[in-house]
């Protein structure tokens, strides 16, 4: 008996509705705070919105980010104020998506979109340079050759949530900041968060 | 007040506060008192190195019986005593001082060079609200702008605590910036057209306790999460100060300096502290190169060395090992001294060794005079200043200096040949011609200078002048040396020059302060061998190479075309030699010529130690690794020696450190052991010093140990008196070993002709940013090198017929160039400056070293 | 009612020539300093001002005598400095004086320089005063030409001669540190005590700061005699002195009245009453750093007594500058000007009084130009409380170094005490008018 045990369970597997799906050809509905690959968002007058103030390269627990900040050429700003972020790079051979680096983020600079189908054959590719994480003039992430995108994750992004508060103050648990420049839409408060910006209360 | 029993001499006050109750000096600030007892009150302008003004009203406290809140920084601490510093009302003035702060504090902090080591985040955090009720406009200013080329203001973070302008006047002397208008407008400034140009203008900035101030060399270039620290010691002069050296990337990007109470007392000048560019300048020569056929190619390593080697054991079989010469080893540590020193005198068997390139002092007089130390400025009898300008040449000692003057009283002596940053705070002023003899009532001066004060008189004594020979300095040290309980402190600026004099880089001298001949049987033993006489100096190698006598010149770090106060000598002895062996971290003038280049590494590459100014032994850190294939000094000369047939069995550099202290007898006692666990080092030789050893009890930390923010208050290694004194015989040289080399106090006669009517006396000093490589590959510094002009007497001017600013062409026995000329009351009729230079323009081609003085003859162009 | 003129008695009287030598000499001008020099008693000039009560008429009201024995006894040089830095808003009592009687403050100063051996006293003119100024450094030539100051004073052998310095325009130097700063040429900015001007003042020497009133008040005492002097006045608020009356009444001007008058007879008897017999609705009885009394009966009735108005009202009779304000006025106005102008001369040197007055200022031109909101008031309140804790409920401490910060905040401490309800009403319809 022993030796036919094992195809037991696959018999009794036979008649059970099945979880997994043919990806890519059916794709999973993804959970709405994926954290995916990075982008570095733009003002809509085009200006970076990176500083390069080394916040999230200094939060990050992965180590995998690396920033030089310059000063902002006066006739050519790249970002507002003085300082821009003249060399920004990730490494994916190390980022574990945590997010830190989001909510680090003084400017809503970074931020992840959903994208997940990417991989890499070598080690340049890997780590992903400024030029490459900037969006494009739409607010879209650019599509990089060694990406695979099957659809549709690209237009669920931008959208991210608090997971600790500016101040300490446990008012500011589970609201949800919003980077709506980005071009594609807000969504509502999910259950249990609060707006972003609540109107002030009159007295 | 306590009626305890009657304690005559008590002479300490007691003290609570905060409930600690504890023993403080009478007039000890509270703040002071309550932070060395582990109370800490929160403050921004008060600065323990200067005089409190209460301004900012952060560290505003209650005193029991008091009326109101008196600030903790102005208020002296009295017996009985009782501070409370976490009342409700005392935490909601700090809660409101913050926010009033903040108000008008731009939120930049991301952009911030202070963000991430700020006070005011420190502070805000620990003491301050949590979120502001200010809706208003900011106060807003253009931002940033440049007070000078090296410090930027930002006016919108300013917090007004004054601890700039406080610093640039009381302890600089350089009152260049002041506050206008008032209230909330109020700004700090600098004058109409006139930059915050001041030697120490960097240490605004690291105390500055804001991003207000931020040094144009940092700005932007890292922020504080992605710097890594080492303890090291500032050798872009003699002084040594204490630093932190910061790195990001593999890169040098900040020196900050730290708080040592025998050396710097926490400041830095600017070119030391911003002269880290030239490490990692382009420019850099980092691979071993040979010239074949007049053409540069890059080679490995054990090729260079081999035909390093080659060059020098063939000219010592041919000519003999006199015919061998090195030159230079004062920029290097003790560890690259000692093993060139090694290499030269005990391999090679040559005395023609001298790392001083002719503006030092006779080793004679500098291994064998009675050394006072820095700290003996505070507490002397009178002062006397025997030297050029120490502001561009030590400028460190010049801020101890000045506060041994103005804020200790002690009475000032100048015998300067000109007038200098402190001659209007001088009590006796006696000018000293070049060649000529001090004045013969300088001691009825100096005493009546000291009359009614304790303590010794510190001659502080340099090579004032690089156009006169070192005779006469020689001479007027002689003549002061009569002064009863007098002591020399030297202040000879080449960055390690007192480790090199100590370890034997000298004609005639052996490591460890002792004489070729009594060193000779010691150092027989140690090292197999040691030359038979006497060698030649600086001047003297140049001349035999000049005629031909020098076959091969290792240069360790020296560029004599460049740096030898006698260019057209130089020149001359560079061009003569057969084979130059070049140990350096650039091409130069003079190591363009050479056969075998062999790249070395520079400050911040290297760990070991050096000696400063008072014979202090002080480490260095390695904080980046060498660019390139670089190779420290020392390990250079070891493979040179293995080459040469001896194996000097050295394979770290704390293996160095050990054999300098066993075999040379001033470093007796002075491990690598010592060195690292003593906090200010170990001043030589350590038997007279050894209760001044102070043990470290932590590591060098840049952040305040309660967390209260970086680099703003004094940063200090936390140390203690060793328990017990260390046993004699471990800091007492060998019983066989030699004694120590004591200055015969032989007086040369200067010779100097008459000075003739119609002739200036030249008087060459260093300017602070000269051509040297340090300032010239580092683009920031190079634009402040002023360029070198004549300054002479007003009455001299209108003799020559010519205005201030104009040109005039001025003729020495060297030669004739045209350079402008200015008028300068500070210089005496007779008598012209100017500052070296080697360029074009420079003094280095109307210094004839042959001559005692060098008299111009200066004409107008009209 | 009449006013009680001793030391406004000269230029009452001769209105063309007060000013001139002649006019001065003619009206018994250095007659006292000629009887001290006679007779020859520094101490009986401290006795008989001790005697007097005479207090700073400055501002603060501090006992004159014992100012003057805070001088060390034996360190020399020592300076009188004469405060003429008249710049708290509607003060211009020592404008007057200064203008109309210098001979009289020249005099004072020479008896109080006699005794407390001082032979140079400098005046601190504000550099407003044109007028002033000249009128004083003409006064001091014709006296020096007289004999009566230089060396050897009437043949007595006493040297003195006055310094006059003016001022650039900063309110802050009428604080005697920050005058003290000025005069040595620095920054005006307040100094940390201790220690004290009498200790370290000018130069770093032993130095006497009085006022103008003050000084030109000794040689009335000296004529008088002490005692006698101390007759007028009421308890600790000994003699006259001159109440500068403006704002809404019928003849604003300088009064000197004999101290114990109540506000009534000032501002109804001597000063004419409200303008259109409108009601007092507040006024600020000592100078814009005072905090203010209502046009109730019992502010009106209340004696001019220094002590009285501190202890009962928490309030001051300061430099005696009265400004009235009539019914139509909107306190929150007044007080944003009062705010705007501490704001303006803050010196700059502590963070609260530098940030505090500014951050004040702009909230009150928010609250008085119907830009309000409803919890300003309060934010007010609490923000004046961090430059001066408790000065909405006397006592107060201050977190400064010299007074300007809290006398920024005594508009909103009385603000709060009197209109709180009129302004919270207020911010309430702004805000509703703006959401």
């Amino acid at each position: 008996m022993g030796r036919f045990s094992g195809f037991l369970v696959t018999l009794r597997q036979m008649g059970k509705p099945r979880l997994t799906t043919e990806y890519p050809k059916v794709k999973h509905d993804k959970p709405e705070r994926l954290h995916g690959r990075h982008v570095l968002n733009r003002y809509e007058d085009g200006m970076e919105k990176c500083i390069g103030c080394e916040l999230c390269a200094g939060v990050c627990p992965a180590r995998c980010i690396y920033v030089r900040g310059a000063d902002n050429p006066i006739d050519d700003p790249v970002s507002p104020g003085e300082r821009y972020g003249f060399v920004y790079e990730i490494n994916y051979l190390r980022c574990i998506h945590c997010d830190l680096c989001v909510e680090a983020c003084p400017t809503e600079a970074i931020t992840e979109t959903k994208l997940f189908e990417f991989s890499f054959t070598n080690r340049s590719d890997a780590i992903y340079t400024k030029d490459q994480l900037l969006v494009d003039d739409a607010g879209r992430a650019q599509r990089l050759p060694w990406e695979l995108w099957l659809g549709g994750e690209d237009d669920a992004t931008s959208a991210w949530m608090r997971a600790t508060s500016p101040s300490g103050a446990s008012a500011y648990e589970g609201r949800v900041s919003w980077s709506g420049e980005l071009g594609f839409g807000v969504r509502p408060p999910e259950h249990g968060q609060q707006p972003a910006n609540p109107k002030p209360q009159d007295d | 007040m306590t009626t305890a029993e009657p304690q005559a001499q008590k002479t300490t006050v007691t003290v609570t506060v905060d409930g600690v109750t504890f023993e403080a000096q009478p007039g000890e600030l509270v703040i002071k008192a309550a932070q060395e007892h582990g109370v800490y009150i929160p403050r921004f302008c008060w600065h323990e190195r200067m005089e409190p003004v209460g301004m900012c009203r952060m560290c505003l406290v209650e005193i029991e019986g008091g009326r109101g809140y008196p600030p903790a920084c102005t208020t002296p601490v009295a017996d009985g005593m009782v501070v409370h510093t976490q009342t409700d009302a005392v935490k909601q003035i700090q809660d409101g001082v913050l926010e009033f702060l903040l108000i008008n504090h731009p939120l930049d902090c991301p952009v911030c060079d202070r963000g991430g080591e700020c006070p005011l985040q420190d502070q805000t955090l620990a003491f301050g609200p949590g979120e502001s009720r200010f809706v208003e406009e900011k106060r807003h200013f253009p931002k940033p702008i440049p007070l000078s080329e090296l410090v930027l203001l930002d006016r919108e973070r300013c917090i007004q605590c004054a601890r700039c302008i406080r610093f640039a006047d009381e302890i600089a002397g350089d009152v260049l910036i002041d506050f206008v208008d008032r209230g909330d407008r109020m700004q700090v400034l600098n004058f109409e057209e006139q930059p915050f140009d001041s030697y120490f203008s960097g240490n605004t900035v690291q105390i500055c306790p804001v991003g207000a101030l931020t040094a144009s060399q940092y700005r932007f270039r890292a922020r504080p999460w992605d710097l890594s620290t080492v303890e090291t010691s500032c050798t872009t002069c003699s002084m040594h100060c204490r630093g932190a050296v910061q790195s990001s990337s593999n890169r040098l990007v900040r020196l900050l300096a730290v708080d040592s109470e025998p050396v710097n007392h926490g400041w830095l000048c600017d070119k030391g502290r911003y002269g880290l560019e030239w490490v990692h300048s382009e420019h850099r020569l980092i691979e071993p190169q040979v010239r074949d056929g007049g053409v540069w190619s890059e080679v490995s390593w054990p090729d260079a060395l081999d035909r390093a080697a080659d060059a020098i054991e063939t000219a010592k079989e041919l000519h003999g090992a006199d015919a061998i010469a090195v030159l230079g080893g004062a920029r290097g540590t003790n560890e690259d001294a000692y093993v060139w020193s090694v290499l030269a005198k005990g391999v090679i068997g040559t005395d023609n060794v001298d790392a001083q390139l002719g503006d030092g002092l006779p080793a004679e007089f500098v291994l064998g005079m009675e050394r006072a130390e820095i700290a003996d400025l505070d507490r002397a009898r009178a002062i006397v200043v025997l030297d050029h300008d120490l502001r561009d040449e030590v400028p460190v000692l010049f801020l101890r200096l000045r506060r041994a003057v103005l804020e200790l009283g002690v009475p000032l002596v100048d015998l300067a040949p000109a007038a200098h940053g402190l001659s209007a705070h001088a009590a006796v002023i006696a000018r000293t011609v070049p060649g000529e003899p001090l004045a013969a009532n300088v001691h009825d001066e100096i005493s009546r200078a000291c009359e009614g004060r304790q303590g010794r008189v510190v001659v502080v004594v340099g090579r004032g002048n690089l156009a006169a020979a070192a005779d006469s300095i020689v001479g007027a040290a002689a003549e002061l040396a009569r002064v009863h309980d007098v002591r020399f402190l030297s202040a000879l600026r080449r960055g390690n020059v007192h480790g090199a004099l100590d370890a034997g880089l000298a004609p005639g001298f052996l490591p460890g302060r002792t004489t070729l001949d009594a060193g000779r049987a010691w150092f027989t033993d140690q090292w197999g061998g040691v030359p038979a006489e006497r060698g030649l100096d600086a001047e003297g190698i140049l001349r035999a190479a000049a005629d031909g006598k020098i076959r091969v010149l290792v240069l360790v770090g020296a560029d004599p075309v460049s740096d030898f106060p006698d260019a057209t000598l130089a020149r001359r002895a560079i061009d003569a030699v057969d084979t130059i062996i070049a140990v350096d971290g650039f091409e130069s003038e003079s190591t363009k010529r050479a056969e075998v280049f062999l790249p070395c590494t520079l400050w911040g590459e290297k760990a070991g130690t050096v000696t400063n100014l008072e014979g202090r032994v002080q480490r260095v850190g390695r904080k980046v690794a060498p660019e390139g294939t670089a190779m420290d000094d020392w390990r250079i000369a070891a493979e040179l020696a293995l080459r040469l047939g001896r194996d000097l069995d050295l394979a770290t550099v704390d293996e160095v450190t050990d054999e300098i202290a066993r075999v040379a007898p001033a470093f007796a006692g002075v491990t690598s052991e010592l060195v690292k666990s003593a906090r200010d080092g170990a001043v030589l030789p350590v038997a007279g010093h050894l209760d001044e050893i102070v043990l470290r009890t932590g590591e060098l930390s840049i952040m305040a140990d309660d967390g209260s923010g970086t680099s703003w208050d004094p940063i200090k290694v936390h140390g203690e008196a060793p328990e017990e004194p260390a046993d004699e015989s471990e800091v007492t040289a060998h019983v066989d070993a030699p004694a120590l080399h004591v200055w015969d106090r032989r007086a040369p006669q200067p010779e100097a002709p008459a000075r003739d009517a119609y002739a200036l006396r030249l008087v060459v000093g260093r300017a602070l940013y000269d051509d040297g490589r340090l300032v010239s590959e580092t683009p920031l510094l190079q634009r402040l090198v002023r360029d070198p002009d004549l300054r002479v007497h007003p009455s001299d001017l209108a003799r020559i017929g010519v205005d201030s600013g104009g040109q005039v062409k001025v003729t020495s026995t060297r030669g004739s160039q045209v350079v402008a000329v200015r008028a300068d009351a500070g210089v005496p009729a007779g008598i012209a400056c100017m500052d070296f230079s080697a360029d074009a323009l420079g003094a280095a081609l109307l210094v004839d070293a042959g001559q005692p003085v060098v008299d111009l003859r200066v004409e107008s162009l009209r | 009612m009449t006013e009680t003129r001793i030391v406004t008695k000269r230029l009452r009287d001769r209105p063309d020539d007060s000013w001139t030598i002649d006019g001065a000499l003619a009206s018994g001008a250095y007659e006292q300093l000629r009887a001290v020099l006679a007779k020859g008693d520094t101490a009986d000039v401290q006795e008989q001002v001790k005697l007097s009560g005479l207090r700073g008429r400055g501002g603060a009201g501090f006992p004159t005598a014992q100012k003057w024995s805070f001088l060390p006894p034996d360190s020399f040089p020592r300076y009188l400095v004469v405060n003429a830095d008249e710049g708290e808003p509607s003060t211009f009592k020592d404008r007057m004086l200064l203008e109309r009687d210098p001979h009289q403050l020249v005099e004072g100063i020479a008896i109080s320089s006699y005794s407390v051996k001082c032979n140079v006293a400098y005046v601190y003119v504000r550099g407003e005063f044109a007028l002033g100024y000249e009128r004083l450094a003409r006064a001091i030539d014709d006296a020096r030409a007289k004999g009566f100051l230089g060396r050897d004073i009437l043949g007595s052998g006493f040297d003195c001669d006055i310094v006059v310095h003016r001022g650039a325009g900063a309110y802050i130097c009428g604080e005697e540190t920050a005058l003290l700063e000025s005069l040595e040429g620095s920054q005006g900015m307040p100094r940390i005590r201790p220690p004290f001007p009498a200790i370290e003042g000018l130069y770093a020497k032993p130095t006497v700061v009085n006022n103008v009133e003050t000084l030109s008040t000794v040689p009335h005492i000296v004529r008088m005699g002490g005692e006698e002097y101390a007759k007028l006045g009421v308890n600790r608020s000994t003699g006259t002195r001159i109440f500068s009356v403006s704002g809404h009444v019928n003849q604003p001007g300088n009064y000197e009245v004999e101290l114990g008058m109540t506000f009534r007879d000032l501002l109804y008897g001597l000063a004419g009453g409200v303008r259109e017999n409108r009601k007092i609705k507040f006024f600020i009885p000592g100078g814009a750093s005072s905090q203010w009394l209502t046009g109730s009966d019992e502010h009106l009735d209340a004696p001019l007594d220094m002590d009285f108005v501190q202890q009962t009202f928490g309030v001051m009779l300061g430099s005696g500058a009265i400004m009235v304000y009539d019914e139509t006025v909107d306190p929150v106005l007044i007080a944003w000007r009062l705010a705007k102008f501490f704001a303006h001369e803050s010196c700059g040197k502590c963070t609260p009084c530098r940030e505090g007055t500014g951050w004040i200022e702009k909230v009150l031109y928010r609250m008085s130009h119907g830009l309000g909101r409803p919890a300003d008031l309060d934010l007010l309140v609490d923000v004046g409380g961090n430059i001066s804790p408790g000065v909405v409920n006397a006592p107060f401490v201050q977190t400064t170094i010299c007074p300007l910060g809290p006398s920024a905040v005594s508009c909103i401490a009385s603000l709060n005490k009197f209109f709180r309800d009129e302004v919270l009403e207020r911010l309430r319809n702004d805000a509703g008018a703006h959401a």
